[in-house]
């Protein structure tokens, strides 16, 4: 993207190939996991009904189940490129589920109680934020600390008895608690996705045109590089942990108003998902490089995989071959830009 | 010359204090307006812990810094450059992961509502990095650039900042003639421009060809700043640079009939350039260089820690590629970095002395508890290793005993020839001194040492023979006695013989 390679002109075709696969491999991935998966659901005298894959009704189908990791993607990219990490993501999600569904089947309208929730999420990542520069906790033991702490106290807003905020007990859910996970608005799609959607647009900017962006890259890529040039990697990681602390929020809505009740375990095992979806998209463990809209597109791949071969091999599978792709992308990944780099 | 009036900086009672040792002493001088102030002195004569006090990444123990009239007491680089200073510092300190053009602006970036909007900065600093070196793409990522075009980018950043005070530490060394020439022809624009610049070397041929004044440093202190027109060549400033420091005295030894151990021919590795010598039985061998003329490259090689080609003969054989051949065939290194390369900080005597060779305290793969204890004890008797207690962890001693432990891993280890790099750097004087009565005791028991070192003292005090080393190259082989000439030898490490040549 803004790492655009002048004088191709000049270069041999090798190097070029390379550019490119390095460039759109993700792309080509993503082409590849859906092509294969029509094959092998193909259904040839009826292409748009159900079994084919390519079935407008699995596609929003998809697209609907993976809102959640769609929102998370870009800004767990964003703090990984700054060479920080947060395993919390699951919890807090739960957390804003709970929280969510709370304040929805007590009668709080629509968008307080959206707005609520993402201040939940403001100060579920400000905390991690904190914890990492202020007590200089490294990032995996914080957010491994706030992991049991934030999933903790979702339990506990869940009352005894009961496995989640739901319907029931003279308390009901409203109508549109359920519908900003379900019902399509704009190409049969629900709110949720087109959130998960407008928040990866906004980190794309956030990358691409900001400070916060640019300094990101700065604070992961050579910590001392950004220090001694004046950047203040303080309050840029602070500000990453709480964006990310707000797309785990947004994610813990969309999830729990698909699930349409509020699962104070509805988010656990996201923040393995959100790791593997960035490796995925290219960014590096130690930080410095990735890209948000790659992310976005390694999530598609996984859920892809993950809904795709529903029908196709037996669910005990799954885990394998999703392991596997991502194998195979990080292998290809690695070899790729160590053919490029001098 | 330039005609200066006004001060750009100046300092006036500086003080650095470290735990045992006092870096910077009572420091008073001023640096004048638009001028190139160059700032000389051997290796701990307290060049670096200015600059880092001057640019906020140290405070000083006492003392004032004022830039431009106003007082300057930055704490960190950030306040350094709003305070009118910017720093070139040793390392490189580039983003490999952005472009140039992010690079040059990174920590000086326009930007409104958190946005990023292109401003004079911006071309500025592309105008500067294309006078200096117009292959260098702007939209490059710098990964894909050579050592050199990081440092020029550096150098692009710092000169486009806008500041009033430019600091440029060793801004040559990893750069070519031409580039060289290129980075002079800016900096003697900047001071045209009325931006004063601040430049430390060792190299002195550029201090005499860019220089306006001088000011020369020696243990700590000030001991003159004055334009160099008054100065009367190289070897007037290296006495400045010298003084008359009392060298440890060195005490002849016989060691004349003894014969070679250690073979070395045409050393090569990226730095090296065919580098030949040996080194004989009972020998202290003394390898004398700046920073980067290749000394560690030269123990690393030997030791097996590095590639090379060419040929390294130990006891008449080939040694093995590996670190682990080379201490079976009796090569022991010390290597530069104590804390993070030598020692295990975080276990004890006991169990550090003996990690080279376990061996030697096991019995069919078993540990001996009593055995490990013995070795410690011995070794803390013997090299006098000041401790309550074998069970110490080796982070809590000082760094002259921690040095003492890692030469009893070596002698553990029944080392014949030991590759001492740096070993007295960060180490009292009093622990010094007793560091080089073990060199000098082993040595007559006959092992061979070759000792690494920038320090000229500690050379001239130990070492039976002095090899000169210059930019990865062989300069010089000299006896060392009461005649050497000291002179001549800073002369030749930095880079004098080739100046003599021309």
């Amino acid at each position: 993207m803004s790492y655009s390679i002048s004088k191709t002109r000049h270069t041999p075709f090798s190097a070029r190939l390379g550019q490119f696969l390095r460039d759109y491999y993700i792309y080509l991935v993503l082409i590849l996991v859906v092509v294969l998966l029509s094959v092998a659901n193909l259904d040839r005298f009826d292409l748009f009904e159900r079994g084919n894959f390519l079935n407008p009704k699995n596609i929003v189908n998809i697209l609907r189940v993976s809102a959640p990791i769609l929102t998370l993607a870009g800004a767990f990219t964003l703090l990984m490129v700054s060479g920080h990490i947060d395993l919390s993501v699951g919890s807090a999600m739960s957390l804003a589920a709970v929280v969510y569904a709370s304040l929805a089947i007590n009668g709080v309208p629509f968008l307080m109680a959206f707005g609520l929730t993402v201040v939940v999420g403001v100060l579920l990542g400000a905390i991690n934020g904190l914890l990492v520069v202020k007590l200089k906790i490294t990032p995996v033991i914080a957010t491994l600390i706030t992991l049991s702490l934030y999933k903790g106290v979702a339990l506990l807003m869940v009352q005894d008895g009961v496995s989640a905020i739901k319907s029931g007990g003279g308390l009901k859910m409203p109508g549109w608690f359920n519908d900003y996970g379900r019902s399509g608005v704009l190409l049969n799609l629900p709110m949720a996705f087109w959130v998960a959607v407008l928040v990866t647009i906004a980190l794309i900017v956030v990358q691409n045109k900001t400070l916060l962006g640019k300094h990101a890259a700065a604070v992961g890529g050579n910590p001392t590089a950004a220090r001694l040039s004046g950047v203040s990697s303080n309050k840029i990681v602070i500000l990453l942990y709480v964006v990310v602390g707000v797309s785990a929020a947004l994610a813990g809505i969309a999830r729990s108003s698909f699930m349409s009740l509020g699962d104070p375990l509805s988010g656990d095992g996201m923040e393995l998902t959100a790791i593997l979806v960035v490796l995925l998209g290219g960014t590096a463990f130690s930080g410095g490089e990735g890209r948000v809209l790659r992310s976005f597109i390694g999530a598609l791949i996984i859920m892809a995989l993950t809904v795709g071969m529903l029908t196709l091999v037996p669910a005990y599978y799954q885990t394998l071959v999703v392991g596997t792709v991502l194998l195979i992308a990080a292998a290809s990944n690695h070899l790729v830009s160590r053919k490029g780099s001098k | 010359m330039t005609q200066q009036q006004s001060s750009a900086l100046s300092v006036e009672g500086l003080t650095k204090d470290y735990p045992g040792v006092r870096a910077v002493d009572n420091v008073s001088f001023t640096i004048k307006q638009g001028a190139i102030h160059c700032l000389v002195g051997e290796n701990g004569a307290g060049k670096s812990t200015l600059v880092k006090m001057l640019t906020g990444v140290l405070q000083p123990t006492s003392g004032s810094i004022t830039v431009a009239g106003r007082r300057h007491c930055p704490r960190n680089p950030q306040e350094a450059r709003d305070g009118g200073i910017a720093t070139l510092f040793q390392e490189l300190h580039v983003v490999d992961e952005l472009t140039v053009k992010e690079n040059l602006t990174l920590g000086m970036e326009a930007s409104r509502f958190g946005f990023l909007v292109n401003s004079k900065t911006d071309e500025v600093a592309i105008e500067t990095l294309a006078t200096i070196e117009p292959s260098i793409d702007p939209e490059a990522r710098v990964a894909s650039l050579s050592v050199a075009q990081k440092q020029i980018l550096e150098i692009s950043r710092a000169a486009s900042s806008g500041a009033s005070v430019i600091i440029m530490d060793e801004p040559t060394a990893a750069l070519s003639e031409r580039e060289v020439e290129r980075l002079f022809a800016v900096i003697r624009r900047l001071r045209d421009a009325n931006v004063t610049v601040v430049y430390i070397s060792h190299k002195l041929d550029e201090i005499f060809e860019l220089g306006d004044d001088v000011t020369v440093f020696r243990d700590g202190k000030h001991i003159v700043t004055k334009p160099l027109d008054e100065v009367d060549g190289r070897q007037q400033l290296i006495e400045l640079m010298i003084g008359r420091t009392v060298f440890q005295q060195y005490e002849p030894r016989d060691i004349a009939d003894a014969e070679p151990i250690l073979q070395v021919e045409h050393l090569k590795t990226s730095l090296l350039k065919d580098v030949s010598f040996h080194v004989n039985k009972g020998e202290v061998v003394g390898f004398y260089g700046l920073v980067g003329a290749g000394k560690t490259e030269i123990a690393r090689a030997i030791y097996g820690a590095d590639k090379f080609s060419g040929s390294v003969r130990f006891n008449g054989k080939e040694i093995g590629p590996t670190p682990h051949d080379a201490i079976a065939a009796g090569i022991a290194l010390v290597p530069e970095e104590r804390r993070t390369q030598g020692l295990f900080t975080n276990l004890t005597i006991r169990e550090n002395v003996p990690v080279m060779n376990l061996e030697k305290i096991s019995t069919t793969g078993m540990l001996s508890p009593s055995r490990e204890r013995q070795a410690a004890e011995h070794f803390v008797a013997q090299l006098g290793i000041a401790t309550s207690s074998i069970e110490k962890h080796t982070e809590k001693l000082s760094g002259g005993n921690q040095q003492k432990v890692v030469l009893a891993k070596c002698l553990f280890a029944e080392a014949d020839l030991l590759l001492l790099d740096e070993p007295t750097r960060g180490v009292d004087v009093g622990a010094k001194t007793e560091i080089y009565d073990v060199i000098k005791a082993l040595a007559n028991e006959g092992k061979s040492i070759c000792v690494f070192s920038t320090e000229l003292e500690e050379i001239l005090g130990i070492c039976d023979r002095i090899i000169l080393l210059y930019e990865g190259m062989l300069e010089e082989e000299l006896l060392n006695g009461e005649d050497v000439d000291i002179a001549h030898i800073l002369n030749v490490v930095t880079g004098g013989a080739e100046h003599k040549g021309q």
